[in-house]
């Protein structure tokens, strides 16, 4: 739109037409306008970087120099570690935006991917291989990267793993096949100790303090007369709280240089008095921040970004687990209402920019990762609402003004997941109803009182540590305590589930990969019933989830010494008081879970075979594992039979509804066989991201009636897309009928509402209502698109004028125009429900 | 040999003056801001394309 | 089966397979390996009914009730 037809046009007439995003722009003041038009697109557009985005060679040239410099050191690996996060700290380049009152990147400049040359080869090779994303000059830089990557080959974590690995079940993960990512600690989702380091008792310089006490005491203690095996194992303790010293303090020059360049822009540079004001304050900030506790929102907001913007130095985060409303709500009440030394208008500003800063994160990514999370970084998936942990309402007044600037900035990450309880008033519920309305795609709503249930009965979390949880990805909850934070969930425990039932055709062998990969179970065309079939079933289950947490968990016990997380640790309550890597299992509750991309094909297939071959005796196993083999070319009537006429889930119908209980129950069982190495179970979640499309061309034909190169169902417990045919309560009547706290760890629901529906109070009647049937179901999770089918296909001719649409794709939200064609048709093919 | 404290652009250190930071002006496509990058004041900048003579070194 | 872009013959299962975006309806995306046109194919009769375009549905608007508020 051009800038004359957007001053023109009224806020009213873009509500009115729901061109939300116009309207955004108007409404919005000019600083936020600004720093969000400021930002580059890091999310991938289909799998590729967007024109202009480039690898960061700094950052990887720092660490690898550093790397080289040490490597003769006799320094434990751990030391030397920290010393490379604080070199690569103290010097990289640094930025100040414009209008911009938080600072704090990943990367050097704004248009760069933060790239870590040291997590595992095989990135380093796509940084190499990745002509869009290589800085000019071209050549030149291929041949620094070339460098960086041998150097790295062999000495990347990955690299020091994968011999320690059970070789056959790596190779079996690495196909591709079944699992998604690679098991490592510096390399997933990464929660923090926020009751730890976000309650405003403690910062950095504490911890350095307690850090110092706890150093001289066992120094002293190893040097008295005596020697024991403790002694001697005080030695790797003082080395770790040397390491988090390290970093710690290399967090807190970071942030002086911060100030430092603040203050040289006011003094040498700026001329407009107001904006040299806002640089002295960033500059007292940064001199606060993290070295003492913040004393003001903005002080607050800074400290979270100096957290995570140094935790993404030390690992590869690909989600960011938060609950900005609970932590940061106490500043924003103090500066806001009680000392009244911010307008609401001024901290509006400030939340919509602590959005945009998040927004601009990244870190170079492979390109499976990047088609996994089309459009997006990684999950930013921040959690509002909920309860204290006695139980009252948490919703402060920084929830609602969190509401209010998505809904003026409109990123696409991070978004946003609501704990909805009992409790939440109406004010709050209406604030994200507009959210959703206006077709952000999120908040998520969340079933509190079921997931707090939940996070007991599988990992035994105490109820008020339960009551902390944030998302610790998508969609797993998981606590912010000493005990019950898990440093990081390594991404490849996520089983690609539609090869459970693949394997049941091929005995296990993946026709795609060619190799063995499942169980041998029997040839399928000698079964002769359903229970033999469904064992087959089982089996291929278990065995799937077993290679891939097998995985996990060997990671998790090597991660302290291997792929140790100082930093990570030295804001962490138990490696403070233990020495011990933030890592280590035994410290950790655990609280581990499988993600199942690709859960209801089982389901819908299931059914089809026990319909159509075993009760109806249409076709046999023999004859449909041949329209398979043949991906069920010059089978179409055949194909459609096992569409049309067999049992579809999400219709409240039981036939196929018990199947689905009766897989989630063998599951279910099966999680408490699997441990993992705090001792603890491990629940499946179902949920897709956008591994749905990822996985098209590599699953193969299935009962359900897909082929192969078809995108899989859009995940979770969500029906496929335009097989929910009996309306919105059906749905929810079938979700309802699985147990959430005992079924398993969450189960993803999306579901698309019509906007014209929903345009007003007679709309937020009818969703508040579904909104009290889908919480009276105890439905854990459930999330909305609301943008009509002609928004979309408009925004498919005509990419340009119709850039900020975002949709919901899985647990996250994107650019519609990001996504690719097959996944943007994915969408409009989801069901538009109708209430009421 | 020119160097970075003979720079414009050169901001030293209040603690240790040998030190400093590189602080520029940027206007990519998309935003203008200000950068710093560490440097020494001894660094060699005769092949700096963003080298500016400062009126009167300190 | 013949491409309506450029002529091409070959077999249905020739025009490579690209995806159906609707399961439930026997119309699937094809592309033309000769001139790379996507085609939409009704695989029942194995026929080319049109080619696809940026924007186009020709499964037809999404399985639910879209328009529901205006009735
Ligand atoms: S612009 Fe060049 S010469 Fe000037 S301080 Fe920076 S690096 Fe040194």
């Amino acid at each position: 739109m051009t800038q004359a037809a957007l001053r023109d046009t009224s806020v009213d007439v873009f509500e009115k037409n729901q061109e939300w995003w116009w309207a955004a722009e108007k409404k919005r003041s000019t600083r936020l306008d600004y720093l969000r038009k400021a930002i580059w697109k890091k999310g991938a557009i289909g799998g590729l970087y967007a024109p202009g985005v480039k690898v960061d060679l700094e950052r990887a040239k720092l660490h690898t120099q550093k790397a080289k410099e040490m490597e003769a050191s006799p320094d434990p690996f751990v030391m030397k570690f920290a010393k490379i996060l604080a070199h690569v700290l103290d010097n990289k380049t640094i930025f100040i935006t414009d209008q911009a009152q938080l600072v704090g990147y990943t990367g050097s400049l704004p248009h760069t991917m933060a790239w870590d040359p040291s997590c595992a080869s095989i990135l380093n090779e796509e940084a190499y291989n990745d002509p869009t994303a290589i800085p000019d000059p071209v050549d030149e830089n291929q041949q620094v990267i070339r460098e960086i990557c041998n150097y790295w080959i062999g000495k990347s974590d990955l690299d020091k793993m994968m011999p320690v690995f059970d070789m056959e079940d790596l190779m079996k993960m690495l196909s591709g096949s079944i699992g998604w990512g690679v098991p490592l600690a510096r390399g997933g989702y990464s929660n923090k100790d926020y009751e730890y380091i976000m309650t405003g008792k403690r910062a950095f310089g504490d911890i350095i303090e307690e850090l110092d006490r706890k150093i001289d005491e066992v120094d002293a203690e190893v040097h008295k007369p005596g020697a024991t095996a403790e002694t001697a194992r005080m030695y790797d303790k003082l080395n770790n709280w040397d390491a988090m010293k390290i970093t710690l303090e290399a967090g807190i020059r970071i942030a002086k240089r911060y100030a430092r360049l603040a203050r040289i822009i006011a003094e040498n540079f700026e001329e407009d008095p107001q904006r040299k004001e806002e640089l002295l304050k960033i500059a007292s900030a940064c001199e606060q921040v993290p070295a003492k506790p913040p004393r003001t929102l903005q002080e607050s907001f800074q400290y979270d970004i100096f957290i995570q913007m140094m935790s993404r130095n030390e690992a590869i985060e690909g989600a960011w687990p938060s609950r900005p409303d609970y932590y940061h709500g106490p500043y924003y009440d103090k500066d806001v209402n009680i000392d009244k030394t911010l307008t609401k208008e001024e901290a509006l500003d400030l939340v919509g920019e602590f959005l945009i800063r998040a927004a601009e994160v990244c870190q170079f990514k492979p390109k499976w990762t990047r088609e996994g999370l089309q459009g997006i970084d990684g999950t930013w998936v921040w959690t509002m609402g909920g309860v204290k942990k006695d139980g009252s309402d948490a919703c402060n007044d920084l929830t609602i003004a969190f509401m209010q600037a998505a809904r003026l900035v409109r990123v696409a990450n991070p978004t946003f997941s609501f704990r909805w309880h009992p409790k939440v008033s109406d004010e709050v519920m209406r604030e994200i109803f507009e959210c959703i309305r206006q077709g952000l795609g999120y908040p998520s709503m969340r079933h509190d009182p079921v997931l707090i249930a939940n996070s007991m009965h599988w990992h035994g979390h105490p109820i008020e540590e339960a009551r902390t949880w944030v998302h610790q990805a998508c969609l797993s909850p998981c606590p912010t305590t000493k005990r019950g934070y898990q440093p990081m969930r390594m991404a490849n425990a996520t089983a690609n589930c539609a090869k459970i039932i693949e394997y049941v055709f091929s005995s296990g062998f993946d026709h795609v990969v060619n190799m063995q990969v499942g169980a041998e179970t029997p040839d399928v065309a000698t079964l002769t019933n359903f229970e033999e079939f469904f064992g087959a079933w089982i089996e291929q289950m278990k065995t799937i989830f077993s290679i891939l947490v097998r995985a996990v968990n060997r990671a998790r016990m090597l991660a302290p010494t291997l792929t140790p997380r100082p930093f990570l640790s030295g804001i962490s309550e138990r490696s403070i008081e233990s020495g011990l890597d933030t890592c280590e299992p035994s410290l950790a509750q655990g609280n581990a879970w499988i993600t199942a991309f690709t859960w209801v094909e089982n389901i819908d297939s299931l059914a089809a075979v026990k319909k159509l071959v075993f009760d109806e005796k249409k076709y046999t196993l023999a004859e449909l594992k041949e329209a398979l083999a043949k991906n069920w070319e010059g089978c179409e009537e055949m194909r459609l039979d096992f569409v049309i006429n067999a049992p579809k889930w999400g219709n409240d119908d039981d036939y196929v509804d018990d199947i689905m209980l009766r897989c989630l129950d063998e599951a279910a069982k099966f999680s408490k066989v699997l441990k993992c190495p705090s001792g603890n179970n491990w629940p499946i979640l179902p949920e897709n991201v956008s591994g749905n499309i990822h996985y098209a061309n590599i699953v193969g034909a299935l009962p359900n009636g897909r082929r192969l190169g078809d995108a899989l169902y859009d995940g979770g417990v969500s029906p496929g897309p335009g097989l929910d045919k009996n309306g919105p309560t059906a749905v929810l009547k079938s979700c309802g009928k699985i147990d959430h706290i005992t079924g398993g760890r969450a189960f993803l629901l999306n579901q698309r509402l019509s906007p014209t529906q929903l345009a007003d109070e007679k709309g937020y009647q009818l969703w508040r209502a579904y909104m009290r049937t889908w919480a009276d179901l105890g439905i854990d999770h459930i999330q909305f698109n609301m943008v009509d089918d002609k928004t979309l296909r408009s925004a498919q001719k005509d990419p340009e004028k119709y850039q900020e649409v975002i949709v919901r794709v899985a647990g996250y939200s994107a650019h519609f125009v990001d996504i690719s064609r097959k996944t943007q048709d994915n969408i409009i093919q989801r069901t538009v429900q109708g209430l009421g | 040999m020119t160097t970075c404290q003979e720079c414009k652009s050169f901001f030293p250190l209040d603690e240790d003056q040998a030190k400093g930071d590189c602080v520029q002006r940027v206007k990519d496509p998309r935003q203008a801001y200000y950068m710093a990058k560490p440097v020494n004041a001894e660094d060699d900048c005769s092949s700096c394309a963003s080298f500016h003579k400062k009126e009167f070194v300190q | 089966m013949k491409c309506t872009e450029c002529g091409n013959v070959v077999p249905v299962k020739d025009f490579r397979y690209l995806y159906n975006a609707r399961i439930d309806s026997s119309i699937s995306i094809r592309q033309c390996t000769k001139c790379e046109t996507w085609l939409a194919v009704d695989e029942l009769n194995g026929v080319v009914t049109q080619a696809v375009g940026a924007g186009e549905a020709p499964w037809g608007k999404s399985a639910g009730i879209e328009g529901v508020a205006a009735a």
